[in-house]
């Protein structure tokens, strides 16, 4: 080819592909203008709207691990029950043998299990499938079943004078199912605060305690109380509505027949202050709160001054009173506390130390005698009958570590899979619960994030130091895809937004390692929304189909042109119903330094509770009643009551 | 002449009357038991209660004894628990109430959770909390909830701008107005489940009967249309502004301004002042119990079984009234020892063993008279 030629192609070819080009970006520069009705908008990659969900690391098979959860313990001290979640199974151990003798298919993600004092019936609690489930110890078989709230994590079970009696925490619905066992029926369904996690009962039947997770959204600018709910298990009747002050997730509680106490362990947060204050505890610390049964409740701390044990969840206390055990799945051990000295030092305490006590971080070792060291993220707790074994489920090790309570040592460990260290997402999953990455092993991201889902709280995050500059936590369910990060859409990937800068305002300590922060990402976007399977196949009510023709309204009922900008559907684009740029939708307070604020996904909205970026809006009505400016954040004053309430619903679904 | 001076014929007439009447009474079995021949219990003295006792307003709107026997009263000014030692303890906005204006009042039966309609929003006192509940922040049709009721894991409120219903397992939320049912207009004065249906007492759109699984929506309007006279009585509703409504036992009772009306789902009964022992038309509360009925006037507190009655009253010096209606007799008149501390009675809680009124100037406690025992041979027959 001639050098003429040569050139005439090229060049011809260069031309062709600059018109094409500036073409091609000046026709997606008009289609971004056009689609979200905003004039100041340049290139935006196609990916902000156009995605498939199925494309989304979530919405993919992922390997399933026989992780343990709930756990219970045969009367005669001889066999084992444990739940393995993602697996849909039940299994039953040889206590002796430390083996595996029996599964059984329990659809629906079983969780919570507890057997009847005469270890004859086993009831499972299936998280997704809404339902307790009956099983014939001896044969191993399902008997019966029964509907029940929302998401069902925890079950208890006693003998009352009106019969043996379940009850049942149903995270997701906030409420109680008070079960009667024999014929298995729901009574009553008390409400409870948000997120029971944890429910026992007192020896005599008289009274269960509902330890909940998260705190009701009430004021933001004031410290978030979590409740612990007493209710009557005979009748389901409420009895108290006791409070943890400044502290949440509650994720264990277990009675002590001998005093009358109800122990819960939780966090005690000060989510108010800049959360850069973490030295001695300020922000976080962890401790048990002990209630009578009248619901007056003293919290006293499980932490050290200079050492923490992140995550308390499960908890078992022994026959006798004498001790209780605590998992602290952040930290990876097992705390034993003395309640003879604990007791002791109540006594003595004046109502003003009581009051402080969980402020004063040396009071632990009055009463904790042992830390043992467990395998990876410990949860649940149980003790068998006879007192001589505690078992403890290492959530991400997949076994049941057995502790001799003799010698406070391990005696023998139920395998149930080897650990799935091979897999990203689980890697992604110790990294997540794992307190080693933060200053003196403080919190781990779960911490904040139970579940990759929210705690309902806004903390300040500006390094001022002031502290009056809020910011809500976000859910990491459903999270990938929906990138950049952070409320000013600062971070354009989860990496980034859990790397560097984040250990220097948050973790006050070394970054998490790259190839850690790379399993890290894995795991958060692999964090499906909440009860995504569920919705895919729900048909929506005629008001939930209200709602949704308003969400995608371009005209207001009396005929008038809804502004592109101020569609609910075009910031909230499905199917993240987020198209991941920022906007002014009139919310800048008085500390904020933008008005733009990053546009959140909605999957699973109705879970996140408060809203708006600094959490200002307890309900989702508020929104748009008490919080809407101008129209801005969508033309919502044409609304009536009705149309509201439709909405709201709607985006229930979602 | 000495014979009448040793022994009064007249009590001895009534002793023989009520003997009678005690036999006929023994007839009629053991839950059915009366007091001097009237289907209802008879109050024979009353216990009053106001400032003294720490009720903060004189005005108490509502009384309500929970199945945990604490008696809470609803007043112009705040929620009141009685207390142990007899006192009021007082609950109001500093507290967590949406306002001081407390209107209407009911129990969750399977729970026992307390659910208070005030000017201003709705509230859950449960366990000793009060969760708050406002048009802005929840589906609650409007802040005025003038009536409230829990039936079937639902929760029903008649407020100013129509009827809502919220379920107490979803939390989701349903209005009822003029643009979604028959209803005249949004004015909802007071909402009572009953059964399978739930019934709308609507200001100046009589009654609503709504069956909540088939979504459909029953009227009942006062067929003579007359707005000041029962022109055709026992026609239907006595007028169409519903000041209350009750249900028990399949029998629905309703108050308005012009009269009082009763329903047992194939017939309908009506009372005005001028044509019945009902002492004023005004009329504004029921609280059934059984097969009679509380009524709360501006003149009285009234019982009736629709046949036999019992107001009351107080004469023009303060004096405490009974009047004892019975069929095709005079009616007789007694004076208590002590009255209802106001006549002008705005609720009322009762079982078989005590009523509560709630009036315009203070709280009464009716005190029963004793019922004659029964002879078992007579019971068991």
């Amino acid at each position: 080819m001639k050098q003429s030629t040569f050139a005439l192609w090229f060049f011809g070819c260069l031309a062709v592909a600059l018109v094409a080009g500036y073409g091609g970006h000046a026709w997606s520069v008009a289609h971004v203008r056009r689609w979200t009705g905003r004039p100041e908008l340049g290139f935006t990659t196609c990916t902000h709207c156009h995605v498939a969900t199925e494309s989304l690391a979530w919405s993919k098979p992922r390997a399933r691990h026989p992780a343990p959860a709930g756990l219970a313990v045969s009367p005669d001290g001889k066999k084992a029950y444990i739940a393995l979640d993602e697996m849909n199974e039940v299994v039953e151990a040889e206590l002796g043998s430390r083996q595996v003798t029996r599964r059984l298919a329990v659809p629906g993600r079983p969780f919570g299990l507890v057997l009847d004092q005469e270890g004859e019936h086993l009831y499972i609690t299936c998280r997704d499938a809404d339902r307790v489930v009956a099983v014939d110890a001896r044969s191993f078989k399902e008997l019966e079943s029964v509907a029940v709230g929302s998401a069902p994590v925890a079950i208890a079970c006693a003998a009352t004078p009106e019969g043996e009696r379940l009850v049942v925490a149903n995270s997701l619905s906030d409420n109680l199912s008070v079960l009667s066992a024999s014929p298995l029926k729901e009574l009553a369904r008390p409400q409870s605060g948000r997120e029971p996690y944890a429910v026992a009962i007192a020896r005599d039947g008289t009274v269960a305690f509902a330890a909940n997770r998260l705190a009701v959204p009430e004021n933001y600018l004031a410290p978030a109380n979590s409740e612990l709910t007493l209710v009557d298990p005979r009748s389901g009747k409420m009895l108290i509505r006791g409070t943890f002050a400044s502290a949440h997730l509650a994720e264990g509680v277990a009675t002590v027949p001998q005093r009358s106490w109800a122990i819960t362990p939780l966090i005690k947060v000060r989510n108010l202050v800049p959360i850069t204050q973490v030295a001695n505890g300020w922000v976080m610390s962890c401790g048990l709160a002990i209630s009578d049964h009248r619901g007056n409740i003293i919290q006293m701390p499980l932490d050290e001054a200079h050492d923490y044990f992140a995550d308390p969840s499960g908890i078992a206390v022994d026959p006798a009173g004498k001790r209780a055990y605590i998992a602290s799945g952040g930290s990876d051990r097992l705390t034993v506390v003395d309640l003879d000295r604990l007791a002791a030092w109540l006594e003595k305490a004046s109502p003003g130390a009581r009051r402080e006590a969980i402020e004063d971080l040396t009071l632990s070792s009055e009463y904790v005698i042992a830390r043992i060291p467990t395998g990876r993220n410990p949860r649940q707790v149980v003790i068998s009958p006879d007192s001589k074994w505690v078992l403890i489920s290492e959530r991400l090790d997949d076994g049941v570590l057995i502790i001799d309570t003799a010698t406070l040592k391990p005696a023998g460990r139920i395998a149930l899979g080897d650990g799935g260290s091979g897999d990203p997402i689980r890697r992604g999953e110790r990294v997540f619960t794992d307190a080693k990455y933060t200053y003196q092993r403080q919190f781990s991201c779960r911490s904040c994030h139970p579940d990759g889902h929210v705690d309902g709280l806004s903390y300040d995050f500006d390094g001022d130091g002031i502290g009056d500059n809020l910011l809500d936590n976000r859910s990491l369910q459903g999270v990938a895809g929906t990138g950049p990060f952070k409320w000013i859409g600062k971070n354009p990937t989860l990496a980034i937004q859990c790397g560097i800068r984040f250990a220097r305002v948050l973790m006050r300590t070394d970054p998490i390692p790259p190839r850690e922060l790379d399993d890290l990402s894995h795991f958060l976007n692999s964090q499906p929304p909440p009860r995504w399977e569920r919705k895919q196949h729900a048909d929506l009510t005629p008001q939930q189909e209200r709602g949704k023709r308003i969400f995608f309204a371009t005209m207001t009922t009396t005929g008038k042109t809804i502004p592109r900008e101020r569609q609910c559907h075009t910031c909230h684009r499905p199917p993240l119903y987020s198209n991941r740029l920022s906007s002014s939708v009139g919310t800048k307070g008085p500390h904020d330094t933008t008005d733009m604020f990053d546009t959140p996904h909605l999957l699973g909205v109705a879970f996140t509770a408060p809203y708006l970026h600094d959490g200002r809006a307890k309900t989702l009505e508020e929104l748009w009643t008490t919080y809407q400016t101008n129209d801005l954040h969508g033309v919502t004053s044409y609304f009536n009551k009705h149309q509201l309430n439709d909405l709201v619903e709607y985006l229930k679904t979602l | 002449m000495k014979f009448r001076k040793i022994i009064n014929p007249r009590p001895l007439w009534a002793a023989t009357v009520a003997a009678c009447a005690l036999l006929m009474s023994a007839g009629r079995g053991v839950g059915e038991t009366t007091t001097e021949g009237l289907p209802f219990p008879i109050i024979e003295r009353f216990e009053n209660f106001g400032h003294d006792q720490g009720i903060p307003a004189h005005k108490v709107h509502v009384v309500l004894k929970t199945s945990d026997s604490k008696l809470w009263i609803g007043t112009w000014d705040g929620l009141c628990v009685r207390e142990e030692n007899g006192k009021f303890k007082r609950y109001g906005p500093e507290d967590g109430l949406t306002h001081k204006m407390v209107l209407c009042m009911v129990e969750d039966p399977k729970t026992g959770d307390l659910w208070i309609g005030t000017m201003r929003g709705l509230n859950k006192f449960s366990g000793g909390k009060i969760t708050r509940y406002v048009q802005t922040d929840s589906g609650l049709p409007n802040n005025v909830v003038y009536g409230v009721d829990v039936a079937d894991d639902k929760l029903w409120v008649a407020t100013a701008a129509g009827a809502g219903v919220m379920d107490l397992k979803t939390g989701a939320w349903k209005i009822y107005d003029h643009t979604n049912s028959n209803m005249h207009e949004p004015w909802c004065y007071s909402i009572k489940g009953a059964k399978d249906v739930v019934f709308i007492g609507v200001w100046g759109g009589g009654i609503l009967e709504h069956n909540p699984q088939l979504g459909t929506f029953k009227a009942y309007h006062d067929p003579d249309g007359d707005f000041h006279y029962d022109l055709v009585p026992d026609d239907g509703p006595i007028n169409d502004i519903t000041s209350w409504i009750a249900w028990k036992d399949g029998v629905l009772w309703q108050n308005t301004y012009f009269g009082m009306s009763r329903y047992d789902g194939k017939y309908w009964k009506t009372w005005v002042q001028d044509k019945s022992p009902l002492p004023s038309n005004f009329t504004q509360f029921a609280w059934p119990v059984g097969k009679y009925c509380w009524i709360g006037t501006d003149r009285s507190a009234t019982v009736t079984d629709g046949t036999y009655w019992a107001n009351y009253m107080l004469g023009d010096k303060g004096e405490s009234i009974l009047e004892i209606h019975r069929p095709k007799q005079a009616a007789e008149k007694r004076i208590l020892p002590t009255g209802i501390c106001n006549a002008f009675v705005l609720g009322i809680w009762a079982d078989e063993n005590e009523a509560w009124f709630a009036t315009a100037n203070g709280l009464s406690h009716g005190i029963f008279s004793p019922r004659p025992s029964v002879p078992k041979v007579a019971a068991a027959k």
